[in-house]
């Protein structure tokens, strides 16, 4: 049955491959621990292990799908892999303890979140510049942009806080108090909001972009859990900003629910520490980092039911699908 | 399925920097000038047996930690520090208190929290940081917090790890100290909770004295009793215990003041943004010194009353005790669960750290050791066993 429902997948991942001659299918999973992207192909075998610098995170790929970024922390670079050779062809230096990071719309800039020393680092990818450092609560973590480029928003873990950042001048311009340890961001495509997840008080915060005041606080709860199980940290929302997954953390599920009116659609049960979480193009399945288990597991977004875990790497923490 | 939706408003506040008028918040800061649980004497050979260093940097971290916070909310946070002698004590917290402090954060002997804490009473919430005591916490004194572990939330620590090794019954040694009592009369309470058994409890001496051998011979102390698991032993000193490993009489392994450690902190942790956390307080101690785990409860207490005034929509004192002392706290102690205070007793709850000299064994509570409320309230002296004294 499973081994069926895959096939199908599969096949569905194949039809739509050729349509964009660019896109490999390719899987490629960051392992903070030893130190190393995983690459799978479409099928999810297990094609390489690229070697990296230490301590790799949050990967992007760029708009024309040929490079991949990942920040490594503890070498204080984002290493840049060639999605064809699938080498380390390149190295951006940044400041300490890189964690995640979001380009501008053109490419030219890179926001990094630099964990160490509580800075927003902007760096001129063209010249590797640092253009502004804006200051951050303790532990900034979450980075993400706004499709107009207009906006940053980063998190301070420590301090409970969202920046809101004007990335032309290099300035806060709002801070939004929210639950503890705020951790990563989603956008909405449709209904002007932002999410942040709060991994230890166990909520996603909706928060409406004109006025940066929180609209929503949502809960989950899957059933034969506590309510301090449940640490949400990575989300996804498919493109027409219908269906939102968020992993659960120590919960070992995740949560899908329907994007507009936030009701609860399932809970999918995953590996250990759900961490990170991707659709693929077509998105048929999500894939989900689990970071105490060392796997990762795939779930069909169809029946809404794991399909398999697949081992990989030291503490699994980011998933970026190239199709 | 259960699925909540909650539109609550008490987080929605969205402040500019700067907005309002700061508003003085003076976090007091108390400890024992010469504290003898800080006493190097006891270290020969320039070991340090006991963690050194000034723990009021715990509270300058947190400070720091959450000074973008406070300040977004208009709050200017001081930091009032004194180091007086034993006598001086009580007065120096009522000069806080007339100064404006409302919090007063101590690194005291358990003897002196609770001086300090009655002579206080209800004009100021006191946060405990180091006294371990559970005599201390079962006293119940209003207004008294407790940041670091209880002795029972250490030994059942420790416990859970031995009933999941399934290692079922212990020696026990212990000094004469009146700590080393209270730790193995902990120990023996935590024991008799999860059935491990101890098969006799042996006093030790930290001496040559051929008179006392049978105390102070390790092959002996550990010797001439039926088989046992593990040895545990309650040293506060930590002269005694570092000898023990490895000349027991018996291959058992050894937990407690040495080998096995329960405690709230370690440098070794990887996990929880521990690893920013230990360099954040590297980098602002005096001599780049590791956090132990006295710095880490003195973080944490600055953490909690911070958090508190920076999350409670109102600005009076008893809102923010109110808010501290609730479940809303959520605070985060890097150790990758929400902390809240139990309101039985003022203790906060925590995961414990079994380390070894370079490495997080295992946190507790330990997988598979459940609760009916909160997997935390398994270590420790649970709302159904206590009673106030």
């Amino acid at each position: 049955m499973k081994q069926g429902i895959f096939a199908a997948i599969v096949a569905a991942g194949l039809a739509f491959g050729p349509a964009h001659a660019k896109d490999t299918g390719l899987v490629f999973v960051s392992n903070e621990k030893s130190h190393e992207v995983w690459v799978l192909d479409a099928e999810f075998n297990v094609i390489k292990q690229i070697e990296t610098s230490r301590r790799p995170r949050d990967m992007k790929m760029n708009d024309a799908q040929t490079m991949l970024y990942v920040a490594c922390g503890d070498d204080d670079v984002i290493d840049v892999i060639d999605i064809e050779t699938l080498e380390v062809v390149d190295q951006i230096p940044t400041g300490p303890s890189p964690e995640v990071f979001a380009f501008s719309p053109d490419e030219s800039r890179m926001y990094v979140s630099n964990e160490e020393d509580s800075m927003l680092e902007v760096i001129d990818m063209e010249s590797r510049i640092v253009v502004h450092d804006v200051p951050t609560g303790a532990e900034p973590e979450g980075v993400i942009q706004t499709a107009d480029g207009s906006t940053v928003y980063v998190t301070s873990e420590v301090a409970d806080m969202i920046h809101v950042v004007d990335p032309q001048a290099g300035v806060v311009t709002d801070n939004i108090i929210v639950g503890t340890r705020p951790r990563r961001f989603v956008l909405t495509p449709d209904t002007n909001e932002l999410w942040v997840s709060a991994e230890l008080s166990s909520e996603i915060y909706v928060i409406d972009r004109d006025t940066n005041e929180i609209k929503d606080v949502l809960e989950f709860l899957p059933p034969g859990f506590r309510p301090e199980d449940v640490t949400p940290v990575g989300m996804a929302i498919t493109e027409d900003g219908s269906i939102g997954i968020i992993s659960l953390g120590r919960a070992n599920h995740i949560a899908i629910i329907d994007a507009r009116t936030k009701e609860l659609q399932d809970y999918v049960l995953v590996g250990n520490r759900a961490w990170s979480v991707a659709l693929n193009r077509d998105e048929s399945v999500a894939v989900v980092a689990n970071g105490l288990s060392d796997d990762i597991t795939l779930v069909d977004m169809e029946s809404r039911r794991p399909i398999r875990s697949i081992p990989v790497g030291r503490v699994p923490h980011t998933v970026v699908i190239d199709d | 399925m259960r699925w909540f939706l909650a539109f609550t408003l008490w987080c929605a506040l969205a402040v500019s920097a700067g907005a309002q008028d700061a508003r003085e918040v003076r976090l007091g800061f108390l400890a024992l000038e010469n504290d003898p649980r800080f006493d190097e004497d006891f270290a020969y050979a320039r070991i340090a047996l006991r963690p050194q260093g000034d723990t009021v940097t715990g509270v300058e971290l947190a400070i720091a930690d959450m000074k973008i916070l406070t300040d977004a909310r208009g709050f200017e946070v001081t930091l009032d520090e004194a180091s007086v002698s034993e006598d001086a004590l009580v007065a120096e917290a009522e000069r806080m208190i007339a100064d404006g402090a409302a919090f007063i954060i101590v690194d005291l002997p358990a003897a002196q929290v609770r001086t300090v804490a009655e002579a206080v009473g209800d004009r100021a919430t006191v946060l405990n940081t180091t006294a371990p005591e559970d005599d201390l916490r079962r006293s119940c004194i209003p207004g008294l917090l407790h940041t670091g572990a209880s002795d029972r939330m250490i030994s059942d620590a420790l416990v859970q790890h031995l009933a999941r090794q399934k290692w079922t019954s212990a020696l026990v040694l212990r000094g004469k100290s009146e700590r080393d009592m209270a730790r193995a009369a902990a120990f023996a309470e935590a024991a008799e909770r999860l059935r491990i058994e101890v098969v006799e409890t042996r006093e030790f001496d930290l001496s040559t004295n051929p008179a006392l051998r049978e105390e102070n011979n390790i092959m002996l102390v550990t010797g001439g009793l039926r088989d046992y698991d593990v040895i545990f032993i309650a040293d506060d000193y930590g002269e005694y215990s570092r000898y023990v490993e490895y000349q027991s009489a018996l291959p058992r392994p050894v937990i407690g003041a040495a080998g096995l450690v329960a405690q709230e902190w370690s440098w070794a942790l990887e996990r929880y943004g521990a690893p920013q956390v230990n360099s954040r307080f590297e980098d602002m101690s005096e001599d780049n010194r590791r956090m132990n785990w006295q710095d880490w409860s003195t973080w944490v207490a600055g953490r909690a009353v911070l958090t508190a005034y920076a999350k409670t929509r109102e600005d009076s004192v008893e809102a923010v005790n109110d808010y501290m002392r609730s479940h809303r706290l959520s605070l985060d102690g890097s150790k990758g669960v929400p902390m809240t205070f139990r309101s039985w007793n003022g203790q906060i709850r925590m995961p414990i750290l079994l380390t070894t000299s370079n490495a997080v064994i295992d946190i507790a509570p330990i997988q598979g050791f459940l609760h009916q409320s909160n997997t935390l309230d398994s270590l420790g002296q649970d709302e159904a066993e206590f009673s106030c004294e």
